[in-house]
């Protein structure tokens, strides 16, 4: 019951602003519903006992043997914390971007929000599907009323490009069902089809590229760059933060389990296919000559880790990767936050307009500083044990998976250093009248950042969520590794 | 044949009335007469028995189909009273022709003969050819009207020769007769028999748009006034895809018919898809629309199992109801436009009428197949049949021109959601508001729980 209750709280509450439309009080109502959202999802939390919970299961077409199933495992509900933990700042990150008709803004993001929520909690790979490409068209509409220059050819772009991954997951999704004997489509029912190999061979892909397509991993990440840059604020936040978590854990939740021998098969490639992505975005992130596409290259390249070390099959990098994937939202949002505050001051996000700002802006600069030390994988920040968990993951695989994993490390702390010191460091070479960071500012990254601190230094309550269903995971693979 | 008489009828007395010169009765009894229909097909009269000779039978399957099409034929007389209001004369012919062409259309999901099969594709056609040039000062109407008659006439006789052959192999033209034979020879028909069964495919497929027989569809979608074109586009072809429906499963599906079809599906999801890219004018795209989702319907033919009649019925129905309500927002954009067809008037809907651009919205998500529409249902049942049916790369490849349609919808979404100029100044009267906003909530309604139709 509380797991229909968390869909619905954001749903209704966007329904509310986007029928009422009030203009003053709609962040205040969107953050008021994200909060209710959160302590809903810290009481499931909290009541979580190490097994999976199916909390809804009611009939829908009893023809075709559907059924609507909610319900959660560990992986399931870190992802729902992560959600229901980034969107109040995701809302709150509105109070200071005064976009046009706010009220739509917030209904698009709760909608948004409701539906990943969705997808996290879905036990049928149907009703999966359905929420996984709702979730699409609020950002649909976000990017295309209040993204920035060329938005009406890129928001169409990335929801094409999106959208041709979904349609393979669905024919991928068709052929599934009929194999089923059932025709349940739920999970469990599928992940108990043993199909022959060669099947799993093709079927590999066509689970797999809605997912590549959703991370973006190389290949398949041309839409991204563009898509993250020309996006709103807040629109950037949800897809980097939350969404593109999205593919992850459907990789973990569709294809491991349905296709395990096909993902054998396909293992090393995507690993390699992962990492030269990585290695790469990181090196066009250095070139980056505007801040925030430098932010959406950097998380490019963090992403093409964690899919390498998902697929490393082995705890060290299952694990890693879903701890990274909460510490890669939570630093996204940060991120993506600072880059929206120089904007503001600077009037631009592009790296030239900026240098020296610490002079002018202390505060602000020290905060960017907390933040970039998370993003290199400092130890004793979040991103530094989900690093060390993935590349200790790849290690046991293969010493150069490891190998070419450092190297986007290292390539990561050059251009985020880099970054930092032409934004803050230098002559205050353009004389600006900015002010430093307010309290506003302060109540949004501090906690943000003590939550990065916090689990930096004790990481065991999300490695311990997580632990139970990679393990049984894992150990029905063991013949395969 | 207490409704097939009852609509008959009503065509007549509709004509009538025109007599009067009172419009605006029209559209009100044509409804009551629909309703009246309706209403005789669910207290069961003269259903499930053999009528006329045994030559029409209504079983369920007919009778699904003919509900779904007075459904769509009233919400288009709700339609009609303002679509005609301006026009001054020959306004009850209008009516009076689209009740005759229902009265073919019943046949057609009814007939037990191959013989009514042939009546029921004429009566349903001759009004059409009428309708067609309904706007008899506009050179385009002309045009349409001429191209539907001279093609279709060319398709008849097709038909006619494949019903021929089919007579001269099994010496019958009952359907049950037929399938005794098929069955009989399964496997190893005489050509002449394949030869029959297709001619009579290419008879239908002129009449459902596939290719290579939609050369007609576009001319004529966009030539024909926008109530015909809706008309043409929802009832006629969910009569024809029932006609085929039962021909098909007559024959028992022979290799070489299965072959043909597939290569028709998969010649109709390319064109269909790919040229709607190249079109800015809103009819046009819907016309190619339409011939896109042709293909998809053949392909839910192409596999003959237990679930494909009620596939077709669940595909045509949501069809039809999300191709009305866009051809309603269509016309009133178009009226605001004046007279201009090209997709670009729906900039600023949203703006202007904002319940109005998330209908469209959503009508539009629903031909492109998007999750909780109706259309997403259908597609989704689609690709399931042809998987069963072991048409692994056909769905693959409709699959991928499923996209290609996104993309086109996804283009008139983004107009009609993204702020003009100068604003538009839509006017929609109540009747018009209600029947679009029903066409919406039901699209969203029957793909939430999409067992209500089923």
């Amino acid at each position: 019951m509380e797991l229909l209750v968390l869909l619905l709280i954001p749903f209704l509450s966007a329904t509310l602003l986007a029928v009422v439309r009030p203009t003053l009080a709609a962040r205040g109502i969107a953050l008021v519903s994200s909060l209710a959202t959160l302590a809903v999802a810290l009481w499931l939390w909290y009541r979580y006992r190490g097994e999976p919970v199916m909390a809804v299961d009611l009939d829908w077409v009893p023809a075709w043997g559907l059924r609507f199933v909610l319900g959660y495992d560990g992986t399931g509900l870190l992802m729902v914390i992560l959600t229901a933990v980034l969107f109040p700042f995701i809302i709150a990150a509105g109070f200071k971007q005064n976009l046009k008709h706010p009220s739509l803004v917030n209904a698009l993001l709760l909608y948004a929000q409701s539906f990943m929520l969705g997808v996290f909690t879905a036990q049928n790979a149907f009703l999966f599907y359905i929420f996984y490409e709702l979730s699409l068209l609020p950002v649909f509409f976000l990017l295309l009323y209040w993204g920035g220059e060329r938005r009406r050819a890129i928001t169409v772009r990335f929801f094409i490009y999106t959208l041709l991954g979904g349609l393979a997951l669905l024919f991928g999704i068709a052929y599934c069902v009929v194999q089923e004997p059932t025709h349940s489509a739920d999970f469990s029912a599928l992940a108990a089809l043993h199909l022959p190999l060669d099947t799993q061979i093709w079927l590999f892909w066509a689970l797999f590229l809605a997912f590549a397509i959703k991370l973006p991993i190389f290949p398949f990440h041309s839409w991204q760059p563009d898509t993250y840059t020309m996006a709103p604020l807040q629109g950037t936040m949800v897809l980097g933060g939350v969404m593109l978590k999205m593919g992850l854990y459907g990789t973990l939740k569709f294809v491991f389990p349905i296709v395990p021998e096909g993902t054998a098969h396909w293992r090393e490639w995507v690993i390699w296919l992962s990492l030269i992505g990585a290695i790469y975005a990181a090196v066009i992130a250095f070139r980056q000559r505007d801040l925030k596409r430098l932010v959406a290259y950097s998380s490019l390249s963090h992403v093409g880790l964690l899919t390498a070390g998902l697929f490393a099959w082995n705890a060290y990098g299952v694990s890693g990767s879903l701890y990274q994937a909460f510490a890669h939202a939570v630093l996204v949002v940060s991120l993506f936050y600072i880059v929206g505050a120089m904007k503001d001051r600077v009037g631009s996000s592009e790296i030239a307009a900026m240098g020296g700002l610490k002079l002018r802006t202390p505060r602000l600069a020290a905060l960017f500083l907390l933040v970039v030390l998370n993003a290199v994988a400092l130890p004793l920040t979040q991103s530094f044990v989900g690093e060390w968990l993935m590349f200790n993951g790849l290690w046991q695989l293969n010493g150069w998976m490891a190998f070419a994993a450092v190297t986007t490390i290292v390539l990561g702390a050059i251009y985020m250093f880099y970054a930092y010191q032409r934004v803050m460091l230098g002559p205050d070479k353009w004389q600006l009248e900015v002010h430093d960071a307010d309290g506003g500012d302060h109540l949004f990254l501090v906690p943000l950042i003590a939550v990065t601190l916090v689990l930096g230094l004790y990481p065991a309550p999300i490695l311990d969520l997580v632990n139970g269903p990679v393990q049984q995971m894992l150990s029905t693979f063991t013949v395969l590794r | 044949m207490s409704a097939l008489i009852l609509i008959s009828v009503l065509g007549v007395v509709v004509l009538y009335l025109g007599l009067l010169g009172n419009k605006r009765l029209l559209a009100p009894v044509g409804i009551l007469g629909l309703i009246g229909a309706l209403v005789l097909f669910y207290t069961g009269y003269h259903v499930e028995m053999p009528l006329f000779a045994n030559m029409v039978r209504f079983d369920g399957f007919s009778i699904a189909f003919n509900s779904a099409m007075i459904v769509i034929t009233v919400l288009l007389f709700v339609f009609g009273v303002d679509y005609y209001a301006l026009m001054k004369e020959h306004v009850a012919e209008h009516y009076a022709l689209m009740l005759f062409s229902l009265t073919g259309a019943f046949l057609l999901t009814a007939y037990t003969n191959l013989l009514v099969l042939f009546l029921g594709i004429e009566i349903l056609s001759i009004p059409l050819y009428i309708l067609a040039g309904g706007k008899k000062r506009s050179y385009r109407s002309g045009e349409a009207s001429f191209k539907y008659f001279l093609l279709g006439s060319f398709a008849t006789a097709f038909f006619l020769m494949g019903i021929a052959l089919i007579y001269g192999v099994t010496a019958s033209f009952d359907l049950g007769k037929v399938r005794e034979y098929a069955e009989l020879h399964a496997g190893q028909h005489s050509i002449l028999f394949l030869l029959g069964s297709f001619f009579v495919a290419v008879g239908l497929s002129f009449k459902v748009a596939a290719a290579p027989f939609h050369f007609w569809g576009p001319d004529v979608y966009e030539g024909a006034p926008t109530l015909v074109t809706a008309f043409m586009a929802t009832v006629v072809k969910t009569a024809a895809f029932a006609a085929f429906y039962r021909f098909v499963s007559m024959t028992g599906m022979p290799e070489a018919l299965s072959r043909t079809l597939l290569v028709m599906t998969l010649v109709t999801l390319f064109i269909g898809n790919v040229v709607a890219l190249r079109q800015s004018n809103f009819k046009r795209l819907m016309a190619y629309s339409s011939i896109a989702h042709t293909g998809f319907l053949l392909m839910a033919l192409l596999s003959t199992s237990g679930l494909t009649a009620q596939m077709l019925f669940y595909y045509t129905f949501t069809y039809a109801l999300a191709t009305v309500g866009l051809f309603i927002v269509l016309t009133l954009a178009k009226r605001a436009a004046n007279g201009n067809e090209n997709i670009q008037i729906f900039r600023g809907l949203f703006r202007a009428r904002p319940w109005l651009a998330i209908v469209t919205m959503l009508l539009l998500l629903s031909l492109a197949g998007i999750p909780l529409t109706a259309g997403f249902i259908a597609k989704y049942q689609v690709f399931l049949l042809a998987i069963q049916g072991g048409f692994l790369k056909t769905t693959a490849f409709a699959v991928v021109m499923a996209l290609i349609g996104i993309y086109y919808y996804v283009l008139v979404i983004r107009e009609a959601f993204t702020p003009a100029e100068e604003g538009i100044a839509i006017a929609v009267t109540p009747a018009n508001w209600l029947v679009i906003s029903l066409c919406g909530v039901a699209v969203v309604a029957l793909g939430i729980w999409p067992a209500w139709l089923l």
